[in-house]
């Protein structure tokens, strides 16, 4: 399924596609829509994508960030060293310094850290109401009414530890099956 | 008295570390512990001894009785001096039993946690307290026989033991449960208050002692459950003489101890412990006759003293829980002492046989000299406190009102028995004259042979001064055991040259005799091998066996490897279970009284209908995999359909998301696929379909069952209301799944979660060659 037209499609549609995941995530308490709708709706965002262009790609594009940085010189002006790293980790460009001394960190964020995230997430939600001394998982609401978000709260945060939780084991699955 | 256990377990679990970080000197801090304990067990005796008891409690949780209730009265403190002290014995001895094994701190660690399980038995007062105590004892035995854990032999003892033990635990808390349930209390102090006559007549009296019988029996190596005792002589030896024989094993007496107010003085009662008693003291003293290992031989003499216990609290007049108490903490005494002793020697020389062992006593004087102290007070020579635990059992069982000749010849054929023992155990092992004395590998350290000294001492002190400092104590236990009754207790060495007396002397006499003629029995043993064939050690193993080889078989024929005989075996148990509940007391549903409902019908309905019923006719005939997925998915899609239609827009949502992903996920997978091919019959496929038909048929009769009789509930309203006004949502479905009933979408997720890893392993798992399709 490796067409030009469709690959080209699913990368403009992808960030539209996992903003409107988040959209239903937040909608849902007030209309249809919620945690679990939303994870799916964001899966199937990266299940296109692997579609398109293939499992790796998808996890090194938004699944792995690599960060890059060198040892700084001694009477190197501070300044000018953190806007190369800035250069370097922001738009992509290692100049000002020996191209290949650049150092870099990998970091893979594997789909079971975003299903055990999202776990962590729902669990703690709910031991807010513990500590304020009422029973587990009661709800707290902000006094605060955002335009498209509408109110937040703690089940918000519960049903944003869902929609992690789908979103990874998804993920997971698809991950595995289209290694090999 | 709580933290006393915490202390215990505390020190029990920083034993490893302790071991990591002081080496061989981890023996000081872990003496110290049983010490401090028997220091404050001590500090309590005055209080106890003026007739109080000492309660704690600690709310646990409450609504269900369950509380760390603990009390300490006679009974209680007696276990837990003669626990806390021989856990510092031992724990000095394992030092020097032990010595440099690479696994001194784990060892520890299980001895400390049995300790601490131990005492928790004797000062619970609550049921459920006890229970767990009770079990923790299981399991901290069943680690310490495993010890030597690249033994087989450890490894099927210590299973052994801990099935036995563990399923007299069950039947135990059973009994309980039902205990509690007829006197209404889940205390122990509770139950003695309400009396016992409410208990005994109640109906579930029967069951409840069974119960209580049965786990109290296996804990004290009762026959027919008397097997993993010798077996679990796998144990090192310092486990053996503290769980074995000294503590654990009379866990089960403690308990009989503790319930009979509440249970005995029936006929059932002391029935079953004079019989089952009584036959323990006889095939332990006959059995141990033909032993030539000393551990074994202790081990079976063991049983036949906790038979003799037994019986005597069937008996339960005062003379007997008097002549039950000055025994059992005789035989503590000396038992412990010898099994000590058969250490030292096992130790010191590399082998337990009594054939091969012969004038130790010139090497190992201080050992002889304890095993000798401990022998005596066995064989029960006058001036040692097992001479008075004999000289009360003989008197005891000339008093009892029933049986009185059987309970009286069990008694002597145990004593000529221990005599016997005793005789080999000191004289003919130390003492007696021989050219050949066994060679000692190296002599043993202190650790060794003082814990046995002190242990022999004591039990010739205790008989010097029975009047005066074990008695007090004993007969507060004995008013724990019997509350209603006058208990005085007038311990004497010399009670004259009375009839009790003449037998004691025969005893000694026959005693003798028989050890003379121990290995003229000796020969005869090979002969009786055929008869423990059929013995309950046996039944066990092969019905172990047979058991484990069956779930084999049972598992290999459910669990076969095919994801569809899965699915079938749970939709079959679903619809039997579905199909039973609606025969048995599910109204009819009036199918008649619908029949207007079809000319409600609308014509999307109809399509969606057709539309269904036709893709799912095509699915059955289509050979194409693709074909298929793509069917399913289009009644997928139409049943998200009539969920919107319905009026059901979060269904049909994840609905329609759902069928998307199986979808796509099916096309990845596809080509990863053997071609399609018939593996089985096609009349495999007919009974597929039936099968379908048959769940979707009971669901759609019990969905039509469900509406026609709706149930009455005011919880949509209330959902309705609540939702915005106490949860600030709109949807109500949300705010359920997240708000009101977050905790089960928590349970929920937990599922996924541990799914989606169970996926990832199938995923990854690669099939061995060869292996099922």
């Amino acid at each position: 399924m490796r067409t030009i037209i469709f690959s080209t499609a699913i990368r403009l549609l992808t960030p539209v596609f996992l903003l409107f995941s988040v959209y239903i995530l937040f909608r849902g308490h007030n209309h249809p829509g919620g945690g679990f709708i939303g994870g799916l709706i964001g899966s199937i965002a990266f299940v296109f994508h692997v579609l398109a262009h293939g499992a790796n790609a998808t996890a090194r594009v938004f699944f792995s960030l690599t960060l890059y940085h060198y040892p700084r010189q001694a009477g190197h002006s501070r300044t000018r060293y953190f806007m190369q790293i800035m250069n370097a980790n922001l738009r992509g460009r290692r100049k000002g310094y020996k191209e290949n001394r650049w150092n870099y960190i990998f970091v893979r964020v594997r789909p079971v850290y975003i299903i055990a995230f999202g776990l962590l997430l729902a669990v703690t939600s709910g031991t807010i109401g513990l500590l304020a001394g009422q029973p587990y998982m009661a709800a707290f609401w902000m006094d605060v009414h955002l335009p498209v978000l509408g109110s937040l709260g703690t089940p918000l945060l519960f049903d944003a530890g869902v929609y992690l939780l789908v979103l990874g084991m998804v993920l997971k699955m698809i991950f595995t099956m289209s290694k090999e | 008295m709580l933290y006393t256990l915490l202390a215990g377990l505390l020190v029990a679990f920083a034993a490893p570390l302790l071991y990591n970080w002081l080496g061989r000197y981890t023996v000081f801090p872990l003496a110290l512990l049983p010490l401090c304990l028997f220091l404050y067990f001590c500090a309590q005796v005055p209080q106890v001894l003026e007739g109080g008891s000492i309660l704690q409690s600690v709310t646990w949780v409450p609504e269900l009785g369950m509380n760390l209730t603990f009390q300490l009265d006679g009974l209680s403190l007696l276990f837990a001096l003669l626990i806390s002290f021989f856990g510092f014995l031992v724990v000095i001895y394992a030092y020097g039993y032990l010595g440099k094994h690479p696994l001194l701190g784990r060892f520890y660690m299980y001895l400390t946690l049995f300790m601490t399980s131990m005492l928790g038995v004797v000062m619970a007062d609550n049921i459920f307290c006890l229970f767990l105590f009770w079990e923790l004892t299981s399991i901290s035995s069943y680690l310490l026989i495993g010890f030597n854990h690249d033994q087989k032999e450890s490894r099927t003892s210590a299973w052994q033991a801990l099935l036995v033990t563990g399923g007299g635990g069950l039947a135990l808390m059973g009994g309980l449960i039902l205990l509690s349930i007829a006197s209404g209390s889940y205390t122990f102090s509770g139950m003695i208050l309400s009396g016992s006559g409410e208990v005994v007549t109640h109906a579930l009296y029967l069951p409840a002692v069974l119960l209580v019988l049965l786990g109290c029996f296996t804990k004290s190596a009762q026959f027919p459950f008397h097997f993993w005792l010798p077996n679990a002589m796998a144990a090192p030896t310092p486990v053996s003489a503290y769980l074995h024989s000294a503590t654990m094993v009379k866990a089960g007496i403690y308990l009989l101890a503790r319930l009979s107010p509440v249970l005995g003085g029936t006929e059932l009662w002391m029935t079953a412990l004079l019989v089952v008693g009584g036959t323990t003291a006889v095939a332990g003293a006959l059995m141990a006759l033909q032993q030539t290992d000393l551990k074994a031989i202790l081990a079976y003499t063991t049983i036949s003293a906790l038979g003799l216990l037994v019986m005597m609290l069937g008996i339960g007049s005062v003379l007997a829980i008097e002549a039950m108490l000055v025994f059992l903490l005789a035989h503590a005494l000396y038992k412990g002492t010898l099994f000590l002793v058969a250490g030292a020697v096992d130790h010191s020389t590399g082998t337990r046989q009594v054939s091969e062992l012969r004038g130790l006593g010139r090497n190992m004087t201080y050992t002889g000299i304890a095993a000798t102290l401990a022998a005596l007070s066995m064989a029960g020579v006058i001036s040692f406190f097992g001479f008075v635990g004999k000289e009360l059992l003989y008197e005891a069982s000339l008093e009892s009102k029933v049986f009185n000749w059987f309970i009286l010849g069990v008694n002597i054929l145990a004593g000529i028995t221990f005599v016997a023992v005793a005789t080999l155990m000191s004289y003919r092992l130390f003492w007696a004259k021989t050219c050949h004395p066994t060679a000692l590998l190296h002599h043993a350290s202190p650790n060794l042979y003082l814990p046995p000294l002190v242990l022999g001492l004591i039990g010739l002190v205790f008989g010097l001064i029975a009047g005066l400092f074990p008695a007090p104590l004993l007969e507060r236990a004995a008013v724990s055991i019997l509350p209603r009754q006058h208990v005085h207790f007038e311990l004497a060495l010399w009670h004259g040259f009375t009839p009790v007396f003449g037998l004691s002397m025969l005893t000694l006499l026959l005693g003798y005799l028989l050890y003379r003629y121990l290995p003229g029995l000796y020969k005869t043993t090979p002969r009786l091998q055929k008869l423990y064939r059929y013995g309950p050690d046996s039944l066990y193993q092969a019905g172990f066996e047979g058991f484990l080889k069956e779930a084999k078989q049972f598992i290999n024929t459910l669990q076969n490897g095919y994801l569809r005989n899965y699915i079938i075996y749970i939709v079959l148990f679903f619809c039997g279970l579905m199909l039973f509940v609606l025969w048995r007391d599910a109204p009819h549903v009036n199918l008649l009284g619908r029949a207007d409902i079809w000319q409600e019908l609308q014509l999307y309905e109809v399509i969606l209908f057709v539309l269904v019923v036709a893709a799912l006719l095509y699915i059955l005939g289509t050979r194409s995999r693709l074909t298929s997925i793509v069917v399913m998915g289009l009644v997928g899609y139409s049943a998200a359909l009539v969920y919107i239609l319905y009026g059901a827009p979060d269904v049909a949502a994840t609905q329609l998301l759902i069928e998307t992903l199986t979808v796509v996920i099916f096309v990845l997978l596809l080509h990863k696929l053997p071609a399609f091919w018939y593996l089985s019959h096609q009349f495999r496929k007919y009974k597929f379909i039936a099968i379908s038909i048959l769940f979707g048929a009971v669901m759609t009769y019990t969905l039509l069952l469900v509406q026609e009789h709706a149930v009455e509930s005011e919880l949509k309203e209330f959902y309705g209301e609540a939702s915005y006004l106490q949860a600030h949502g709109r949807n109500v479905v949300n705010v359920i799944l997240v708000d009101f009933r977050g905790l089960d979408t928590l349970g929920e997720i937990t599922v996924l979660a541990v799914a989606a890893l169970g996926i990832f392993a199938l995923l990854r798992l690669k099939p061995e060659k060869g292996g099922k399709p």
